[in-house]
């Protein structure tokens, strides 16, 4: 039995209280009231000691009482099943966290935090288990528990110095929400290793910044006796200001396109003008490029980028004025303008509002990102198989001419996507030799007119109206169309259909192509598809579907992913890192491994495309963070403690005993004995008064 | 009470007493009790050598006009041919104020009741009795200070109201015996009968200075001491603290070592109150609470015949 408070078995001194009142007799106890006592001359009185102890029992209930009271003061508690660990055998679990987002990258940042790390990896004890995680944007393992049980006791620190020596930080923004959960996870994943331990720690070594993402922490279930130690890495240089170039969505790939940067100062900064200049991807600068501006401390504020000389395609934004650098540029893409070529096979005049050409050359106008060509074979130097190779998509309305069939034919096997209108029976023929199926039958439909019935909303061409709110075709009336016999060799998917049940779109591969077979014109003659609203946005989504359209977007984040270039032939893309490691993926496999802030160039099919990758601007917010946001956030945070390690074990120790205590509460048990005790006593005493008295009145 | 009572000393015999005073204080009203001891002793009158008690001739005086023609005396006119006065000695009734002391230490009695219970039966007795002739009765009940006081008065209720004064509940504390006698000084101016009842457990000489205020006044003084069996025996076992009623001091006494001391001063005491009345002129009868009242009363009434002679004696001898 072991006592919390042992000093209070001091208490038990007391006892000699007891014993010393029941030595000394007091002649007389009782009181007589006497009418009075001025005839009473008083008698000395008689005071002695005794030889022998009196009412033994009554004395040893007291004596008792009074050291049970004692002990109870004491607190005491068994430690048969103790909780209380033993550092030899038992130790702690540390997850050392370990920030090496690009923020760290500020001088003298990472060598403190390495330095703290590896003070933690000396201070293990033999039953203690570590793991090392590294976090930017994702948590990492560098090593886990397992690894460290394995390794010798006595070379563990210094293995887990080598893994950390092969750690630096990188250009990825701060996901410390994740790093923390995950964390966390890691613990309850390794409760089934059954090793016993005192406490569970994360350390997280990083430099708080303000713009680290929390996300993911509100509301967090964390795991008991989890604790999250900071250990707060500072920068000495604190004045720092970043910049993002905004995505110039839709941006014209002119030459006078405003390119506009955010620019943020950090909270503890304290510089207020900064410098903005363009230099040329290999570092020259750009003259006349440079402007200046002014930002107070702990604001963001978008400016107007200097103007790009004619002719740009890449550059570099450059921020001056602050004493971090790392953050201070920001890579542009100048997006490219697209030139598509479209092939028309048909010979109706541009300006026939009748006709199907009519409305397609206002389909695709040109627009600020894009420049669209329509090519007819009836100009100058009319058809040869060599017109149609810059054609990225094509029109077919009814017939081609014979020798028009085979080339067109080769053209779609390539990987090009044609549609072909069904402007009347007469194009089976055509439509038959294009797509080999000889059993392909059109005719001509009767009746009223019919209105689109059933649409495949998961093709591509149709996701986009998917949502109820754009998905009712039911109002476009189609006043003759034409019923699409297809053989079920054609392989085939019918995209639409009519209400009659005859296919509307259907698709016909063809080679690596696609060939889009529509059973009705849009021309006013045939039905009202291309004065409906459905219309341009059902022709864009074929032209980007087809591969000719590429993404707008050319600005992105460290390890956001770059979609793949759309491209209807399935060749590889080649990917080019800013540092010449050039990747070689699956067409339509977006590029993920976007570390290192730079021009990235995709080329596929000989085209580039050339996409710039920035640190996220949030990494500039460098001032700390508030440990109050994490405790807010519900993170059970623990401070940091200054005392002696041989200090904060025993504290350590003492809470645990206390805790012990605490479960077994022994000292209530000893109260109740004491109040037991103190019944009894009153009783017998009582009862030994009654006896004396009536011993007194009959003498 | 308290709770260790002494060992009671045996009463005596009644020596001649009517009613058992045990058997009387189980009484509970006191009307009751005085009615009971004054009936039996009127019945006892019957053999009791004292009698003609009551108005009294003492001499006669020439008519003067003006005076009441009931009181001529026509028999010596016949014999004499003058007017002559019959003059008695109580031509008037007597004015008699009961002056009980309900002090702290008149709350001690280890007989079954308290010297105040006594002394409450007897100043009722004696209301009772001088009621039932004639006079007027009157009540002081003090203790340090007059509590109780109903002027001297015959008339239908009087006794009444004596009597529930008397039953009234008194918390008394010390015995000072200055205050209230000097009150009733200034309250009786009209001479009279004055009976004091009290244990006097006070020093004798404040004692005198109270006491010869009355005497002062001209007043006829009855002292009735009234103390408890054990305050003359003090019998008690063993040593013990004893605590003052009173005073609440507590003194260490070991009752077989002073009980003679303690006696002595007692009985000196008695001696210096005795030759203290007579030196004033009061009549003083120390009463037991176990004797019986009838007894006490009997005691009254002779000591104020025997006054009554003297008076007579002294008036012949200054005629």
């Amino acid at each position: 039995m072991n006592f919390l408070t042992p000093w209070f078995l001091l208490g038990a001194a007391a006892i000699a209280g007891p014993i010393l009142f029941h030595l000394i007799r007091q002649a007389v106890r009782e009181r007589l009231p006497f009418s009075s006592l001025m005839f009473l001359r008083p008698t000395p009185r008689r005071v002695t000691r005794r030889r022998q102890l009196e009412h033994l029992w009554l004395l040893l209930l007291r004596c008792l009482g009074v050291a049970l009271l004692a002990a109870a003061f004491a607190r005491p508690f068994f430690n048969k099943n103790s909780a209380v660990p033993d550092p030899a055998t038992e130790g702690r679990q540390l997850i050392l966290l370990l920030d090496t987002s690009a923020s760290m990258r500020r001088a003298g940042v990472w060598d403190q935090a390495r330095t703290v790390a590896e003070k933690y990896l000396a201070q293990t004890g033999p039953g203690d288990q570590v793991a090392v995680l590294a976090f930017d944007r994702q948590p990492r393992t560098l090593f886990n528990f397992a690894e460290w049980a394995v390794w010798a006791p006595d070379q563990r620190a210094a293995l887990g110095r080598q893994r950390l020596a092969a750690v630096s930080p990188g250009w990825l923004g701060t996901q410390l929400g994740l790093a923390l959960t995950v964390a966390a996870e890691k613990f309850v994943d390794d409760t089934a290793n059954g090793q016993p331990v005192s406490r569970r720690e994360i350390v997280l070594i990083s430099d708080l910044q303000e713009g680290a993402k929390l996300d993911g922490l509100q509301g967090h279930d964390w795991p008991a006796n989890v604790h999250v130690v900071l250990e707060r890495v500072d920068a000495p240089v604190q004045a720092n200001a970043g910049l993002e170039i905004q995505n110039p969505a839709g941006a014209a790939a002119s030459d006078d396109a405003l390119v506009r940067a955010r620019v943020t100062n950090a909270r503890d900064s304290d510089r207020e003008q900064f410098h903005l200049a363009w230099r040329a991807i290999n570092g020259t600068n750009i003259a006349g490029t440079a402007m200046d501006i002014y930002l107070p401390p702990g604001q963001t504020r978008t400016f107007s980028a200097p103007a790009l000389p004619k002719g740009t395609t890449t550059a570099e934004l450059l921020l001056t004025g602050d004493a971090v650098d790392f953050d201070n540029r920001s890579y542009f893409s100048v997006p490219a303008a697209e030139h598509l070529v479209i092939a028309w096979f048909g010979q109706d005049s541009v300006n026939d509002p009748m006709s199907l050409r009519y409305y397609m050359q206002r389909v695709y106008q040109d627009t600020p990102g894009r420049q669209v060509k329509i090519l007819s074979p009836d100009a100058p130097q009319g058809f040869s198989p060599e017109w149609l190779d810059p054609a990225v998509f094509a029109v077919i309305p009814g017939r081609l001419t014979p020798e028009e069939i085979a080339p067109t034919r080769a053209w779609l096997e390539r990987g090009k996507t044609a549609l072909f209108v069904v402007t009347d029976e007469t194009a089976a023929a055509t439509l038959a030799l294009l797509t080999s199926l000889p059993d392909l039958k059109i005719t001509e439909a009767t009746g009223d007119y019919a209105l689109l019935g059933t649409i495949d909303f998961t093709h591509p061409l149709f996701a986009p109206f998917a949502d109820p709110r754009f998905s009712d075709f039911s109002h476009i009336h189609f006043w003759k169309h034409r019923h699409l016999e297809l053989p079920s060799a054609a392989q085939a998917r019918v995209l639409a259909r009519f209400d009659d049940g005859s296919p509307a779109l259907a698709q016909l591969p063809a080679g690596k192509g696609n060939l889009l077979v529509l059973a009705a014109g849009w021309n006013p003659a045939d039905s009202q598809l291309a004065l409906s609203s459905k219309f341009p946005p059902l022709m864009q989504t074929l032209l980007e579907w087809s591969g000719a359209s590429a993404p707008a977007r050319s600005q992105f984040e460290t390890g956001e992913t770059i979609p793949a270039p759309a491209s209807s032939s399935n060749t590889a893309v080649q990917w080019a890192k800013p540092d010449g490691n050039t990747t070689e993926l699956a067409a339509g496999v977006a590029f993920s491994d976007t570390d290192v802030p730079g021009i990235y160039t995709a080329t596929v099919g000989g085209q580039q495309r050339q996409f710039a990758v920035n640190l996220p601007l949030e990494e500039s917010r460098t001032a700390p963070m508030p440990s109050d946001d994490l405790a807010r956030l519900g993170v059970p945070l623990q401070p940091v403690s200054l005392l002696p390690a041989a200090k904060v074990q025993e504290t350590q120790r003492h809470l645990q005993q206390a805790e012990l205590e605490n479960q077994q509460k022994v000292w209530r048990w000893l109260i109740v004995g004491v109040l037991v005790i103190l019944l009894a006593e009153m009783l017998l005493s009582g009862w030994l008064a009654r006896r004396a008295t009536a011993a007194g009145v009959s003498s | 009470m308290p709770d260790t009572l002494p060992t009671t000393p045996v009463p005596p015999q009644r020596r001649g007493g009517i009613v058992d005073t045990n058997a009387l204080m189980a009484i509970r009203s006191l009307e009751l009790r005085a009615r009971v001891v004054v009936e039996g002793f009127w019945n006892g009158l019957h053999r009791s050598p004292y009698h003609g008690f009551s108005v009294e001739f003492t001499e006669y005086r020439q008519y003067s006009p003006g005076d009441d023609t009931r009181y001529l005396d026509w028999r010596l006119y016949a014999r004499s041919d003058r007017y002559h006065l019959k003059k008695f000695e109580d031509e008037t009734n007597l004015r008699c104020h009961l002056l009980v002391d309900l002090s702290r230490s008149m709350s001690y009695g280890t007989t079954g009741h308290t010297k105040a219970d006594y002394a409450r039966t007897l100043a009722a007795t004696l209301a009772w009795f001088l009621n039932k002739q004639g006079d007027a009765v009157g009540l002081f009940t003090f203790d340090g200070q007059v509590r109780e006081y109903l002027p001297a008065r015959h008339r239908h209720g009087q006794l009444r109201q004596v009597m529930l004064a008397l039953d009234k509940a008194a918390d008394g504390r010390e015995t000072n015996l200055g205050g209230p006698l000097r009150r009733v000084a200034e309250l009786v101016r009209k001479r009279g009968l004055l009976v004091l009842i009290s244990d006097l457990l006070a020093p004798v000489d404040d004692l005198e200075r109270d006491l010869s205020r009355l005497g002062a006044g001209g007043h006829e003084v009855v002292v009735f001491q009234v103390l408890d069996p054990n305050e003359l025996a003090f019998e008690f076992p063993g040593a013990r603290l004893f605590e003052d009623v009173e005073s609440g001091k507590e003194v260490y006494l070991d009752p077989a070592v002073i009980r003679a001391e303690y006696q002595d001063r007692l009985k000196s005491h008695g001696r210096a109150m005795e030759s203290l009345c007579q030196k004033l002129g009061f009549t003083y009868l120390q009463l037991v609470t176990y004797q019986p009242l009838d007894l006490a009363l009997q005691d009254f009434l002779r000591s104020r015949q025997r006054r009554g002679k003297r008076i007579r004696r002294h008036g012949q001898a200054r005629a």
